[in-house]
């Protein structure tokens, strides 16, 4: 599984929503997507690519795509 | 049902203590069908949104009317109600004294309270907001169980163990959002028994809430320096477990150490039990300092009283090298 998979597949199973509603997808679009969601999508990623986020990493994951470019920081690049 | 896996244990550290308490909250009707939580005007910041969602006829908001609060979940309490209520730690302790007084303290009724943002954390918000005297005022009152989680994962067991308790009991949550996780994995959680995080000879730390991460934190450091420290999770503050601050007689130095004053605190409550023991080694106190400073960030205000790893380390080093 590639990195894309990979990350695709953490939002996937994490808010329960195909794969085709996950490219365009920001905070709070959907209900799973609140507070408590986003921490949870967090700790998927984390563990998921073996990382540690920063505090301002984890508050500007706002989107799918948002986060492509902030795992980029940690060396993760999602292609 | 809550699961303790490594990804809901992180997941609860990045949510914070508020956070991982609505997560508990929402396990808690499957516990008890009576359970009822009311908030005074903080749903979303006790992470109960999804409680809301999920159980509309189980939230109760009153608004902002904390004393109100604590006389209606004392009711529903009386009427065989088990609520839990949530409000900022100063309010809970402070602005409501009197209500916690003869509700739970003198009638006993079963009300579970929660101190949210207890210590510094929202130091932002000044003095007014944060809390260094709860522990001192529910100490005082008779028949309150208090409880003071080390982490969030401990604030989700504490949270769940207390729906079981049919009497009063006081939850003081510390830390803030991306709380450092003292438990990474599950563990055996004994109410009324504190836990031996670290063993050593020399020195022994009992801290509580938020500083048992930074005391662990402390050992550490005071291990590179040759000074061996025994650090203790005292997350029960009442009853305390008496019998393992008598055993940390053994060592040549007893330390507390707590997000509260310097007074009427955890360092009270050792100090208390060791004045009746006859042979004991020095004890120092760190804490809180007997003045309010001003408004800022956590981290700021942690370490303007000396609250950070590095501080405290300091400050035992120092005290060990005395005795």
């Amino acid at each position: 599984m590639n990195n894309l998979e990979k990350y695709t597949k953490v939002f996937t199973e994490t808010f329960e929503i195909p794969e085709e509603e996950v490219q365009s997808l920001k905070y709070q679009d959907i209900k799973a997507w609140d507070s408590v969601g986003h921490m949870g999508l967090v700790a998927k990623l984390e563990e998921a690519f073996d990382i540690m986020m920063e505090t301002d990493d984890i508050i500007d994951l706002s989107s799918f795509e948002k986060g492509k470019e902030i795992l980029a920081k940690y060396d993760v690049e999602i292609k | 049902m809550i699961e303790y896996t490594p990804q809901n244990i992180r997941m609860w550290s990045l949510l914070g203590s508020c956070g991982a308490f609505g997560t508990a909250a929402s396990a808690l009707p499957e516990i008890d069908k009576n359970i009822l939580i009311l908030t005074a005007d903080l749903c979303y910041y006790s992470g109960l949104t999804r409680f809301k969602e999920t159980y509309p006829d189980k939230l109760i908001n009153v608004g902002i009317a904390e004393q109100n609060l604590i006389g209606v979940a004392a009711g529903l309490a009386k009427e065989g109600f088990n609520p839990f209520v949530t409000t900022y730690a100063s309010f809970a302790s402070l602005r409501c004294a009197d209500q916690v007084k003869v509700n739970m303290g003198y009638m006993k009724l079963p009300v579970k309270l929660i101190g949210l943002t207890s210590g510094l954390s929202v130091g932002i918000l000044g003095p007014t907001h944060m809390c260094t005297e709860d522990i001192a005022v529910m100490r005082s009152i008779p028949n309150i169980t208090i409880l003071s989680p080390a982490d969030c994962t401990e604030t989700v067991k504490c949270v769940l163990e207390a729906a079981k308790i049919n009497s009063p009991v006081y939850i003081r949550l510390t830390g803030s959002f991306n709380n450092p996780a003292v438990y990474k994995k599950d563990y055996d959680f004994h109410l009324y028994s504190a836990d031996t995080i670290k063993n050593g000879d020399d020195i022994t730390i009992i801290a509580t809430g938020s500083m048992v991460f930074n005391s662990i934190k402390a050992a550490q450091i005071l291990e590179k320096r040759g000074l061996n420290s025994t650090v203790i999770n005292m997350h029960t503050l009442k009853p305390l477990d008496i019998e393992i601050i008598k055993k940390s007689c053994k060592t040549k130095l007893i330390v507390t150490v707590e997000e509260h004053s310097i007074y009427g605190g955890l360092g009270a409550a050792v100090s208390e039990t060791l004045g009746a023991i006859n042979r004991k080694p020095k004890h120092l106190i760190i804490g809180i300092s007997d003045e309010y400073k001003h408004a800022g960030e956590y981290k700021y205000l942690l370490e303007q009283y000396g609250l950070s790893p590095e501080q405290i380390a300091e400050k035992i080093e120092k005290s060990y090298k005395e005795t």
